[in-house]
């Protein structure tokens, strides 16, 4: 059993220092109060569970110490003694939000498993509060993760719309620079504008042909091949690939890495590209001589990899938005906002997490883990639902 | 140099699309032949000797992988580009499965486009190749054992 913080609170020495006593013999330590000054002096220093409180006392009565406490310590049960001929006190008390109350003369036993009772309901509340306030930041999270479910599929629906139109304006844009190069139209007046501008056409229909594909790219669920993936190998992979670009910039790249027999059930192309966007997105953060560390981290069931770059870190108010689709700090045309919605949506779809850290001035660290198998799930928000009951029953479960 | 036009058939059910990449593919000298529909590709190649179809994947009624059946059962040297406008690389290995001689994701460079139109053609040519010598050793062997 846990220490109780336990009060006893009456003015007559003698009562209260025999109680205190005798509860001290069954394992109840107790602080002592002489009157209800004194009582709420106490309670200003130290929490306490449990008040045992007489109701009789000279100067504050015991009933007004009690609305004290109740008003400003919920947390804190309290229960009145009170005498034969003031029972209708106990009552009163009651109504004022006492736990319960006992008449003098009180009998031992029944005040230690009132006071072990008064606990226990504190305990309860306790429990109940961290579920709900459990319950209502997953209820939250499935919020968000079914919003950006639906909004995936409706950006991927109309991407695959705009898809066709693009063509059209493709090859029509296309046609105009054949029509443009041939002998007849050699002379035509202001033919460098009309060039320019078909320049701008193509360019613009290749950014959009980009964010097509992309959103497409996190729909596109049934392509994901699972096999069997050597993490490190695949992080050292997608290294080489942003190597020249960090030498370039004299960005130093550090790896942490603890070499691990283990490989895990995966799909390494979907992998390689969120390690390729989490680096990528390190390099744009560091500026010359910055630092990029990648460590890997085996946990048993699951690997870790955590991207650190020593950049300018990400405002507070950004970071809740960052796995946001077409959320960007980049210049229009540089990035796409879309890179760690993406990211995000591939990380979980294969059972793992993905979380960031960041902090001003110092610099930005992205973890991702997966587990070493792959539990298949059809539906993934089904999954996510089952996991928070699991959750919830583990976290209760006593 | 003078170059001989591949015979393309361009099957896409945008209309805009077709016109558009018929115009440019006409423009660097191919003779091409357009249709809107896996049904009307078929009715083509029935009456005209093609040389490589570019076959859109995603069209409604006949898709673009029932169409390549067909045409692989009914017309084995006719080679067939798929374009895959979706993210559907699945179905796109699923043609080259089904002998699809290569596929190209729309939006699709037209550089791109025209170097894997001149592939196609010339392995159909040398298949037609192929044929013919064979059929000429046949012959030359008939006659022989007259």
């Amino acid at each position: 059993m846990k220490t109780i913080r336990l009060l006893l609170v009456d003015d007559e020495d003698h009562f209260r220092q025999t109680i205190a006593k005798r509860l001290a013999k069954r394992g109840l330590a107790s602080d002592q109060a002489a009157n209800g000054n004194e009582c709420l002096s106490i309670l200003e220093k130290k929490s306490m569970d449990v008040v045992v409180l007489d109701v009789k006392m000279p100067g504050m009565g015991g009933i007004e110490v009690l609305r004290n406490i109740t008003g400003k310590y919920p947390k804190t049960e309290v229960i009145l003694l009170t005498g034969q001929a003031t029972a209708s006190d106990g009552v009163e008390g009651i109504k004022s939000g006492a736990f319960d109350y006992l008449t003098k003369p009180i009998e031992l036993e029944h005040l230690f498993n009132k006071i072990i009772q008064a606990y226990e309901k504190i305990r309860r509340l306790d429990a109940e509060q961290k579920e709900a306030e459990y319950r209502k930041q997953m209820a939250q999270q499935m919020i968000v993760t079914e919003r950006l479910a639906s909004l995936g599929t409706l950006a991927a629906g109309v991407a695959h719309e705009i898809n066709n139109p693009l063509a059209i304006i493709r090859e029509s844009a296309g046609w105009m620079r054949q029509l443009v190069a041939k002998d007849e139209l050699k002379d035509i007046p202001r033919r460098e504008d009309f060039v320019k501008a078909l320049d701008k056409v193509e360019k613009g229909v290749e950014r959009a042909g980009r964010i097509t594909h992309q959103l497409l790219g996190f729909v596109g669920k049934s392509e994901s091949a699972i096999t069997e993936v050597n993490l490190m190998e695949l992080t050292e992979e997608a290294i080489q690939l942003v190597t020249h670009e960090a030498q370039k910039r004299e960005i130093k790249i550090v790896r942490q890495m603890e070499p691990s027999p283990d490989t895990i059930w995966s799909d390494a192309y979907q992998i390689r590209q969120v390690l390729l966007n989490l680096l990528t997105n390190a390099l744009h953060a560091v500026n010359s001589e910055g630092i990029i560390t990648i460590a890997m981290e085996d946990f048993g069931d699951s690997q870790a990899i955590t991207v650190s770059d020593t950049g300018q870190g990400i405002p507070r108010e950004n970071l809740d938005k960052i796995f946001e689709p077409f959320f960007s700090t980049k210049s229009p045309g540089q990035g796409t906002g879309l890179g760690l919605f993406v990211s995000r949506g591939i990380v979980e779809k294969l059972g793992g997490t993905i979380e960031v850290a960041s902090k001003i001035g110092q610099g930005t660290r992205f973890s991702i883990r997966l587990p070493k198998q792959l539990k298949k799930t059809d539906d993934y928000n089904e999954s996510r639902g089952e996991n928070w009951v699991e959750k919830i029953k583990s976290r209760f479960s006593e | 140099m003078i170059k001989i036009p591949t015979r393309v058939l361009l099957v896409d059910d945008e209309k805009d699309f077709v016109e558009m990449l018929g115009l440019r593919l006409a423009e660097v000298g191919e003779n091409v032949t357009p249709a809107h529909s896996g049904q009307e590709c078929l009715q083509v190649l029935e009456k005209k000797e093609i040389d490589v179809v570019i076959l859109d994947i995603l069209m409604p009624g006949m898709d673009g992988i029932a169409t390549l059946k067909e045409i692989k059962k009914r017309f084995p040297l006719v080679e067939v580009i798929m374009l895959t406008g979706h993210g559907t690389t699945e179905s796109a290995v699923e043609g080259l499965k089904l002998g699809a001689f290569d596929y190209l994701l729309k939006p699709a460079h037209f550089g791109e486009l025209t170097t894997k139109l001149e592939s196609a053609r010339k392995r159909k040519d040398e298949q037609a190749e192929r044929i013919r010598k064979a059929e000429a050793k046949l012959l030359l062997r008939k006659s022989g054992d007259i």
